[in-house]
């Protein structure tokens, strides 16, 4: 009796998961799979026939590609980049916000709002006037500082993509933050400030363990998105001048889409995306959740 | 990652009592201001108005610059190339909506936007159904093919779509679901329902068993039991979920990118970036379409923004 209740349990647990599971499986499951076991081939678009050559692909793509390394480090140096400042100025903005009386609202809507945009939007706006509007700028409002070649010139664009990054993603970070501010206790501030403490000692010592949560998850949003970082850089330089502003995620897209179709060693490309992701992902969220833990 | 919630609930509790007997928030208030004389004794007040007036600036200076690229987009969309030309910065001298006319064609606006709310409701819908079904039945069936099913559905919230994307192009050729909008839908459903059965597994707990016992003692079968009595008391996180993938598809650019090969299926994004790169230089054209692409986001925003921004931290939190 009780065996058939369970083995019925099992049978209506498998009829509702089925249509969910039924289009995870084809749609994320197998590409997970095949494109590992792709990686360890030379498939090629264009020709039907392959055949396995082991991890040659991952020693070429490591060691004999000078745009995919290339491409890693210009991602690497984004990530650093965005890791500290999206978060130091959510926090802050989210500080700032909180600290305001009627007006909280409309600002959170404000900084909020280019979250709500896809960046391609974000960046082909974005894209005007950082060519258009700054040389304009420049020319009838002797703003020196800005002539620069924001798109052209791989220095500077390379901030450009972090300025337009940034302005599209510190407002989600910022509503995290905000609710993780909320839930600071005032009566601890409060004790805070009768002991004699200065803001800054405050927020050191009192707010920013009460909040560490927060800043766990906003570190492993920040690195999980912008490792993956594409429509900015597609919208606002596509990668250029030649590779030089070119993402891990462009550098992928293009080897297996636009130039040689090579399939196979751009699955490799691509595993070895999803190994760092994971690897450092993984190494922050324990590097912090013990942080928190003594926090 | 499950652990989160828990704790930000945890810390987030003193505050809920405060809010509702004004009792004990008024008298912290009152301890409040002598705490700060005490603390910053002489121009205390003083400084304090200072440092509050630099905060305000601050804000404002930010959320101009937030908002500025939104402006001149709007602004010079509204302009001839001339005026543009002339000075970028002043109004019009008359509002040109013929860039909108132009652009409205260019990206043949309502096929677009027809084809981008197919893409969405079809994902949508079935996201919802399917993961909420998922979901309950495995947040409320113990044991170990439960809990397998659902490390196998979190699990990869962790891959990169970079890392999928180039077998799932031809996995999508071979079933013939490339190159169609509703192809593009069941798609989504593949990529969105992870999340979506983290989020329903989660909140089914909130829900009393008792109910489900009820209602099978009084003969409902298990399907009726899941959509007429337990489906209505998800709605607060289908919400969430509704939003969190509405968004990501509509504002979604690499897949379509990849799926949809015939203009005549483009989705908005797709059809702005087209004409982007067939018009490159004729920024008028180029804004006003972007501004058009821009509009249903915007509006819906500023419909059910605190609806949108607390069920964007609520998930993000969660997940």
């Amino acid at each position: 009796m009780r065996l058939t209740k369970k083995r019925k349990q099992s049978i209506a647990l498998l009829l509702f998961a089925f249509p969910a599971l039924a289009f995870y499986a084809v749609f994320m499951l197998a590409p997970a799979f095949g494109g590992a076991a792709y990686s360890l081939t030379d498939w090629n678009g264009l020709n039907p026939a392959f055949s396995w050559v082991g991890f040659a692909n991952y020693a070429e793509a490591l060691t004999d590609d000078p745009s995919f390394a290339r491409s890693l480090a210009f991602t690497a140096k984004f990530v650093v980049f965005m890791v500290v400042l999206q978060n130091v100025i959510a926090l802050a903005l989210a500080a700032l916000v909180e600290s305001r009386g009627r007006s909280k609202a409309w600002f959170r809507t404000i900084f909020f709002m280019p979250n709500m945009l896809s960046m391609i939007i974000g960046g082909f706006m974005w894209l005007f006037i950082l060519t258009k509007v700054t040389s304009y700028l420049v020319e009838r409002a002797r703003l020196t500082f800005l002539d620069r070649s924001w798109i052209g010139d791989p220095d500077y664009s390379f901030y450009s993509i972090l300025v337009v990054s940034l302005w599209g993603g510190v407002g989600y970070l910022m509503v995290i933050y905000i609710a993780s501010l909320q839930g600071v206790p005032k009566t601890l501030k409060e004790a805070a400030a009768i002991d004699g403490a200065s803001a800054w000692q405050t927020f050191r010592s009192v707010t920013l363990p009460m909040i560490y949560p927060a800043l766990t998850i906003g570190v492993f949003l920040t690195l999980n998105s912008s490792f993956k970082t594409f429509d900015a850089v597609y919208a606002l330089t596509g990668g250029g001048p030649g590779r030089a502003t070119q993402v891990v995620a462009m550098n992928i897209y293009e080897e297996a889409f636009s130039f040689n179709s090579r399939y196979g060693y751009a699955s490799a490309k691509a595993m070895i995306l999803f190994l760092i992701v994971v690897v450092i992902t993984l190494v922050q969220l324990r590097i912090m959740k013990n942080r928190e833990v003594e926090a | 990652m499950s652990r989160i919630p828990a704790e930000s609930r945890r810390t987030r509790a003193p505050e809920e009592p405060g809010g509702i007997r004004p009792g004990p928030q008024g008298a912290t208030r009152e301890i409040e201001r002598p705490a700060s004389l005490i603390s910053r004794s002489g121009g205390g007040r003083l400084g304090r108005r200072a440092a509050s007036a630099l905060a305000f600036a601050v804000l404002v200076a930010a959320a101009l610059f937030t908002l500025f690229p939104i402006y001149m987009g709007v602004l010079n969309s509204l302009k001839t190339e001339g005026e543009m030309l002339n000075d970028i910065l002043a109004f019009p001298s008359k509002l040109q909506f013929a860039n909108y006319a132009d652009a409205f064609e260019k990206i043949d606006f309502w096929r677009s936007l027809k084809n981008t709310v197919v893409v969405a409701v079809v994902g949508l819908a079935g996201i919802i159904l399917f993961a909420s079904m998922a979901g309950y039945k495995m947040s409320r069936t113990p044991g170990k093919l439960s809990g397998f099913l659902f490390g196998a559905f979190v699990l990869s919230m962790l891959i990169p779509f970079h890392s999928i994307m180039i077998t799932l192009v031809k996995i999508s050729k071979d079933l013939a679901v490339q190159g169609s909008t509703a192809g593009l839908g069941f798609i989504y459903i593949g990529l969105g329902v992870s999340m979506a059965i983290f989020l329903y597994h989660g909140f089914v707990k909130s829900i009393p068993r008792e109910l489900d016992e009820a209602a099978v003692a009084d003969g409902c079968g298990e399907l009726r039991l899941f959509f007429v009595v337990v489906f209505p008391l998800l709605l607060p996180v289908t919400a969430t979920i509704a939003i969190l993938n509405l968004l990501w598809m509509w504002n979604d650019f690499l897949l379509p990118l990849l799926m949809l090969t015939d203009s005549d299926d483009y989705t908005l994004l797709l059809s702005t970036n087209m004409l982007f790169g067939e018009y490159n230089n004729d920024w008028s054209a180029i804004l006003a379409s972007l501004v058009l692409a821009m509009l249903p986001v915007i509006a819906l925003y500023l419909l059910l923004q605190k609806f949108i921004v607390n069920g964007i931290a609520d998930g993000a939190i969660k997940s």
